[in-house]
């Protein structure tokens, strides 16, 4: 229940990350998302996981709150494709991770999918550094949530990995988003 | 680490040596400083013991190389890479899941299409332009990090896939090689820029490389390994020297000229010859069409090589000596690749 519940809490941070062009709006979507993230990997992989992911969002949240475009900019004119992206991109991820594969931690497969083809999607649409760089932070997190999927049950170190590769593309980059 | 990426990553530091001491980077501490990240990140990437965590690497080798410069802007110059990155942990999530074999097999759609995003190859070209630094410039990724990166995703990923899968993988992996052989040779012909023809040849280099890789044979992967390390050891320090006589756009047709022609088209007794006989002997071995189909393209490399050797200019002093060595190099490999592939246990 907490896993289904988590990775709906990661699939909302994502499509704020998707809806967003505003510093504000991104630093939520990604703090969002790795609540959710970190509340799957709480199940899955137990504590030191969870706040691996939740310590490494929360840094790359914080970071992203002071560069970027000023605001929120949440769902700026033009943004009907992408919460249409948003939605589909549940219901499909949904479908794919309950219906089609099998098996346990379904929740975790759902956010996994969804986290990675939403960022893949806003990567492209990107017109701000910002905007790039939260997309990036949070793949980090997702892929570390993925090895999770893998037979050999990852230790903690990919989580903590996935942390701080989030905390270094923010931090390393952050100064040249401004003008985006 | 991966024997393969082992050899990839000396070669890659050759390379970075050599453009430091021959290259004509007008900053050799600042090229020095990008590609020794560059190499460390690859070490990563080869050491890391599983592909989420060389995932990660690139993540972050991608955003540093995209904070160098931002000429196109940091959102264009992440795209292609990010995107990749996505790609590829899409495919992992498919894999990794247990359901029908259909996902397993859009595991392999997204891992082979990932590697041409990686890399820059059609159909996911990155954004070029030809006044931008070696460093910071897709040729990075198709050159010095992307041979790596390659030979640890391809060879990983094949170690997950089951016999089904890994079948699909090859067919993809030989039909984008054919693609970028023949587009890549064309284009590095009759494309009006010089700079863009040489990126356009390591396209076709990278066509016959992802060939390589799809060829289920050990013929197969020995060619892919010994084109990569062409790539890294041969045309990129060779693109190096060419970049001033690019930038004041002249041309020359002296003998250097010719012999490093000879070398671009993997002319024998260059490495280039020894990669693409093996090829053509695991393409035969496999399927003969497409051993034919590989002889054909690889005929379209002679007048694209031909006008790339004209781009040298007229080598003098310390740059004709880089030649020199470059060429002794591609002799050595192209006479003995028996010492490196045993290295790379291929």
């Amino acid at each position: 229940m907490i896993e289904g519940a988590a990775a709906f809490v990661a699939w909302l941070g994502a499509s704020l990350v998707v809806l967003s062009d505003g510093r504000r709006g991104l630093s939520a979507g990604v703090a969002v998302a790795a609540v959710g993230l970190a509340g799957v990997a709480f199940e899955v992989s137990g504590p030191i996981a969870a706040a691996s992911l939740l310590a490494g969002g929360l840094c790359a949240a914080a970071l992203r709150w002071r560069s970027g475009p000023p605001g929120w900019k949440v769902m700026p004119p033009g943004s009907t494709g992408w919460l249409i992206l948003c939605i589909a991109s549940a219901i499909f991820g949904l479908w794919i991770a309950a219906a089609v594969m099998t098996g346990q931690g379904g929740g975790l497969r759902f956010a996994a999918l969804v986290t990675v083809v939403m960022m893949g999607a806003r990567i492209l649409s990107a017109r701000g550094g910002a905007a790039g760089l939260s997309a990036a932070a949070t793949v980090a997190l997702a892929i570390a949530l993925a090895g999770a999927l893998s037979p050999q049950a990852p230790g903690f170190e990919i989580y903590l990995a996935g942390a701080a590769v989030a905390v270094l593309i923010t931090f390393v980059a952050s100064e040249k988003t401004d003008a985006a | 680490m991966q024997p393969e990426a082992a050899v990839l990553l000396v070669g890659a530091a050759g390379s970075l040596v050599f453009a430091v001491v021959f290259g004509p980077a007008r900053q050799p501490g600042i090229l020095l400083l990008r590609g020794g990240v560059g190499l460390v990140a690859m070490a990563l990437i080869a050491v890391a013991p599983d592909l989420d965590t060389a995932l990660l690497v690139v993540l972050a080798l991608a955003v540093l190389q995209g904070a160098i410069e931002l000429n196109r802007g940091l959102a264009v110059r992440l795209r292609a890479p990010v995107f990749a990155i996505s790609l590829v942990a899409l495919a992992l999530v498919l894999d990794r899941a247990s359901g029908p074999a259909v996902l397993h097999r859009f595991a392999a759609v997204g891992i082979a299409a990932g590697l041409a995003a990686i890399v820059g190859l059609l159909p996911f070209m990155h954004e070029f332009d030809p006044a931008e630094a070696v460093s910071a410039s897709p040729i990075g990724w198709m050159a010095f990090a992307g041979p790596i990166v390659a030979a640890v995703l391809v060879l990983d990923s094949r170690r997950l896939f089951t016999p089904d899968t890994d079948a699909v993988f090859a067919a993809i992996l030989i039909g984008l090689g054919l693609l970028n052989a023949l587009w890549g040779s064309v284009s590095a012909w009759v494309t009006e820029d010089g700079t863009a023809a040489w990126r356009y040849a390591f396209m076709s280099d990278w066509g016959l490389v992802l060939c390589g890789f799809g060829l289920t044979v050990a013929d197969g992967q020995s060619a892919a390994l010994l084109m990569l390390l062409s790539i890294v050891v041969c045309r990129l320090p060779l693109y190096l020297m060419s970049r001033p006589a690019l930038r004041e756009k002249t041309t020359t047709d002296r003998p250097v000229n010719l012999v490093v022609a000879a070398v671009l088209s993997g002319s024998a007794p260059f490495v280039g010859f020894a990669a693409r006989v093996l090829l053509f002997r695991g393409a035969t071995e496999l399927f003969w069409p497409l051993g034919l189909v590989l002889a054909v393209s690889m005929l379209l490399w002679l007048p694209g090589s031909l006008r790339l050797g004209r781009t040298l200019g007229q080598p003098r002093g310390r740059q004709l000596v880089g030649i020199a060595i470059v060429l002794a190099v591609n002799t050595a490999l192209g006479l003995y690749p028996l010492p490196v592939l045993s290295l790379a246990g291929t």
